[in-house]
C-alpha cells in the first residue's frame, strides 16, 4: 500500500517508492528510491520526522516527507 | 565525460554492491541514546535536564567558586589597594586612567585599565567563558546538537527559520562571531538574513552572561526571559516581511560519540586562547576609550544630548551612554559599567537588555561585513528600529507593571 | 611533519601540491587535517562545522603542500552557502588535488560526489575514514577491490587514532585522473582495454595490486 512519508507510524518500516520533491537533496542524504527506512521520530505540532535508513538517519520537515510516499505492506 | 545523477547513482551502488558487507551487531547504548533524546516524550526533559545541569554548572563553578570565591578576593583585596598604594599622584589623568577612582574599594569602582580591566576580562569572564566553552565543546561533540535541532524545529519553523538554526544560536551564546559564519548551513538568504540580524540583537555572548551572572545574579533571569520574547517577536515580523522562502529542516543526525577528550582540551584551548588574545586588549582599549571621553567631557556632552530619549523613552538613567559607548567594543564591559551607575532594578534590566540588543560588538560587525555589505546595512537598519521599539516596549510594560 | 614557510620560501609551487579535502559533512575531513598538518581546524560532530577553508601545510617526499580544509558537502550541486565554498575551491584550484574523503560506514552517499570531482578529471586520492566505527559496526570493506574499481589510491585511516594518516600523506603524490568511463565499463563488469598502469605504494591491505 501506497501511503505519505508523514502518515508512516511511528516505529513502522517502508520501502521508498516515489519522491516528489527536491529528490536530488534527499537523494544525497542517502534517502533513494527503492530503499527501506523505518520512521524513528515523529513531533507533534507538524514537527519534524527522523528517519533511519540503514547507517543513516535523517531528520527532515513534515512538508518533505508528505511529498515522499513510501510503500508498507507484508511483502516487504 | 560526465554523467546524470542517475547514472552516478547506479554506479554508486555497483561500486558498493562490490566492496562493502554489511554485517550485523547489536544496538550500542549511543542508538539507544539517540532515541530517548530525539523522541518527544523522552527529548525535552532531556533537553530541559541538560539546559538545568549547564546553567547550574555555569553558575556554581564559575560565578561562585572561581570569581567569586578566588578573583574577587584577590582583585579586590590585593590588587587594587596595591595598584592605588604604588601610582603617584592619585589626581592626576594618568592616574584615572590606569587605576581609577582612588576611593574605590572594588575593582568594579575603579574603573581603570589595568584595574577594572584586568578583573573584568581576567576575574570574571574568563571563568564565565571558560566553563561555557567546555559545556559547548560537550554539546558539539556529543552529536546533541542535530538533535535539539529537531526538537527545536517546530518554534524555529514559525520565525522563518528551522531547527538547524540552532547551531548559529548555540554558537552564538559562545561568541557571535564564529556564529554569523556558521550562518552559511541555512539554506536561503531569507533565513541567512533573519538568522544573522536575530543574532547580533538577541544573543548574548558567553562574555556578556558571565558578566551578568556575576553583577545582577538575581536579575539575569528576567534579561534572558526579555532577550528570548524579543528574539520570538521580531523573528516573527521579519519572517512575515521578509522576501523569500524558508525551507524545511533536513538534516543528518550523526550517531553519538562519547567526546574524544584530546579534541575536548584541543578545542577548550584555542578557544581560551583565542579569548584571551582578542578579547582582553579589546576590554583595556575599551576602558581607555571610555576615561579618555570622559575626561574630555564627550560622555557627559552625550548624555546630557541623549537624556531625552534615554529618561523618557526608555526609562534608564542618561548615565547609561557611557557604556553603549563602551559597548561598541566589548560588551562585557558594558555591563560591568553600568553595574556602578546607582539604577533601580527595573532600569537594571533594561538597560542590561538595552547594551545586549543596541549594537554586535566591532568584531562581529567585522565578519557580518565579510558575509554581504548589503544585508549588514540592512541589519542594522532593523537593529536600530529594534531598539527603539523594543526598548519603549520594555519600558511601557515596565510601567503597567508599576516598576519603571 | 608541519612546515615552517620561511625554509620553504625557495620552493616554486608546483603543480599538484594544492590539496583540497573534499566530501560529505561529517566525515573527518577537518580531523584528518588536523593529524596531517598539525593545524587547528574546528572538529565537532555534526554536519556543517567547517563553513570556511583553512588551509595548512604538510612537507613530504620532498615537497610542500598546501593543504586545505573545505566544508562537507553532498553533492556539487550547492544547497547553501557553505557547499558553495567547496564548490568554489574546486573552481577556483583546477590544478589542485582532490583528497576524497568518505565514511566507512556511509560509503554509497559519499562516493556520488566522489564520482562527480572525478569527472571533472583532477587528480584524486580517496580516504576512507572512520575505519574504527565500521569495524565497530560490522562493516567491512574491501579496500583493494575499492583502488581496483576506482583505479586510484584508496587508504583506509581513523582519524581519531591517527590510523593510515601516515599512508594517506605518502600517498598523495601517488595521486591520479580517475578515468570515469573505465570505472563505467568495470562496473559493466568489461575490463577498459587498458589497464591503468597503478602500482600500490605499500598501504599493506592491497596485496600488491
Ligand atoms: N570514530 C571516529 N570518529 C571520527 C573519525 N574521524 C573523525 N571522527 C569524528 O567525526 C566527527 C566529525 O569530524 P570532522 O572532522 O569535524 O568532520 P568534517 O568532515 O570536517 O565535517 P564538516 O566540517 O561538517 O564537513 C567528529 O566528532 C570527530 O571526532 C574516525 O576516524 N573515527
Ligand atoms: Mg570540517
Amino acid at each position: 500500500m501506497l501511503t505519505e512519508l508523514s502518515d508512516l507510524p511511528f516505529g513502522a518500516t517502508a520501502i521508498v517508492r516515489e519522491i516528489n520533491t527536491s529528490a536530488h537533496d534527499l537523494n544525497c542524504m542517502g534517502l533513494r528510491i527503492g530503499k527501506e527506512l523505518k520512521m524513528i521520530t515523529k513531533q507533534p505540532i507538524k514537527g519534524p520526522v527522523v528517519v533511519l535508513i540503514g547507517e543513516l538517519e535523517i531528520a527532515m520537515g513534515l512538508e518533505i516527507a508528505g511529498r515522499i510516499m513510501v510503500e508498507t505492506g507484508t511483502d516487504i | 565525460m560526465v554523467f546524470s545523477s542517475d547514472a552516478r547513482w547506479e554506479m554508486v551502488d555497483e561500486i558498493t554492491r562490490q566492496t562493502v558487507t554489511y554485517g550485523t551487531y547489536k544496538q550500542t547504548l549511543g542508538a539507544v541514546l539517540g532515541d530517548l533524546t530525539v523522541k518527544p516524550l523522552t527529548g525535552i526533559p532531556v533537553a530541559v535536564a541538560a539546559l538545568y545541569a549547564f546553567w547550574s554548572v555555569f553558575t556554581s563553578f564559575a560565578g561562585e567558586l572561581v570569581t567569586d570565591g578566588f578573583m574577587v578576593k584577590f582583585f579586590d583585596g590585593l590588587w587594587l589597594p596595591w595598584f592605588q598604594a604604588i601610582w603617584p599622584d592619585p589626581g592626576s589623568w594618568h592616574y584615572f586612567l590606569f587605576i581609577g577612582n582612588p576611593a574605590a574599594d572594588t575593582c568594579f569602582e575603579a574603573f581603570g585599565m589595568l584595574t577594572s580591566g584586568l578583573f573584568v576580562s581576567v576575574g570574571v569572564v574568563l571563568p564565565a567563558v571558560f566553563v561555557f566553552y567546555l559545556m559547548m565543546t560537550l554539546l558539539e561533540d556529543s552529536g546533541y546538537l542535530p538533535r535539539l535541532a529537531v526538537l527545536m524545529d517546530t518554534v524555529l519553523h514559525r520565525i522563518g527559520l528551522h531547527g538547524y538554526a540552532i547551531v548559529p544560536i548555540i554558537l552564538g551564546l559562545g561568541c557571535n562571531v564564529p556564529a554569523v559564519t556558521a550562518t552559511r548551513i541555512l539554506e536561503t538568504k531569507k533565513q541567512r538574513f533573519i538568522m544573522m540580524t536575530l543574532l547580533a540583537i538577541f544573543i548574548p555572548c558567553g562574555a556578556q552572561l558571565g558578566i551578568m551572572m556575576s553583577i545582577i545574579p538575581d536579575l539575569i533571569g528576567v534579561v534572558i526571559l526579555c532577550l528570548i520574547i524579543g528574539f520570538g517577536i521580531f523573528g516573527f515580523v521579519l519572517n512575515k516581511i521578509i522576501p523569500g522562502e524558508n525551507p524545511e529542516i533536513l538534516v543528518d543526525v550523526p550517531p553519538y560519540n562519547w567526546p574524544v577528550k584530546e579534541y575536548v582540551i584541543k578545542k577548550l584551548w584555542n578557544r581560551t586562547k583565542g579569548f584571551l588574545k582578542e578579547a582582553v586588549p579589546f576590554v583595556l582599549l575599551g576602558i581607555l576609550l571610555v576615561n579618555l571621553l570622559y575626561l574630555g567631557g564627550v560622555i557627559q556632552g552625550l548624555a546630557n544630548l541623549f537624556e531625552p530619549v534615554f529618561v523618557t523613552w526608555f526609562g534608564v538613567p542618561k548615565e547609561t551612554v557611557g557604556p553603549l559607548i563602551a559597548a561598541f567594543l566589548r560588551k562585557d564591559l558594558a555591563i560591568a559599567q553600568l553595574s556602578i551607575i546607582p539604577m533601580t532594578a527595573y532600569q537594571m534590566v533594561a538597560s542590561v537588555v538595552l547594551v545586549t540588543i543596541y549594537f554586535p560588538c566591532v568584531a562581529t560587525f567585522v565578519v557580518m561585513l565579510r558575509e554581504g555589505w548589503k544585508e549588514l546595512i540592512a541589519a542594522i537598519a532593523v537593529l536600530f528600529v529594534v531598539v527603539f521599539i523594543y526598548g519603549g516596549l520594555i519600558h511601557a510594560v515596565g510601567i503597567l507593571l508599576g516598576v519603571a | 611533519m608541519t612546515g615552517g614557510k620561511t625554509e620553504m620560501a625557495v620552493l616554486v609551487p608546483e603543480r599538484g601540491t594544492t590539496v583540497l579535502m573534499i566530501g560529505n559533512p561529517n566525515v573527518g575531513k577537518s580531523a584528518l587535517f588536523n593529524r596531517i598538518t598539525g593545524a587547528n581546524a574546528i572538529v565537532s560532530n555534526y554536519p556543517g562545522t567547517t563553513v570556511d577553508f583553512t588551509s595548512g601545510t604538510f612537507i613530504g617526499g620532498g615537497r610542500t603542500y598546501t593543504i586545505i580544509d573545505v566544508p562537507g558537502t553532498y553533492s556539487l550541486d550547492p544547497r547553501d552557502a557553505a557547499e558553495e565554498v567547496a564548490v568554489r575551491m574546486l573552481r577556483d584550484y583546477p590544478d589542485a588535488v582532490v583528497m576524497i574523503v568518505l565514511d566507512a560506514t556511509k560509503t554509497d552517499r559519499g562516493l556520488y560526489v566522489a564520482l562527480e570531482v572525478m569527472e571533472r578529471g583532477m587528480p584524486c586520492i580517496v580516504a576512507v575514514n572512520m575505519m574504527d566505527a565500521a569495524h565497530e559496526k560490522k562493516i567491512s570493506l574491501d579496500i583493494a577491490a575499492l583502488q581496483r574499481i576506482l583505479g586510484v589510491p584508496v587508504v583506509a585511516t581513523t582519524a581519531t587514532s591517527g590510523e593510515g594518516v601516515r599512508d594517506l600523506a605518502d600517498m598523495l603524490r601517488k595521486a591520479k585522473v580517475a578515468d570515469i568511463g573505465a570505472i563505467a565499463q568495470r562496473m559493466r563488469g568489461e575490463e577498459p582495454e587498458r589497464e591503468p598502469a597503478f602500482t600500490c605504494g605499500g598501504c599493506g591491505g592491497c596485496g600488491g595490486r
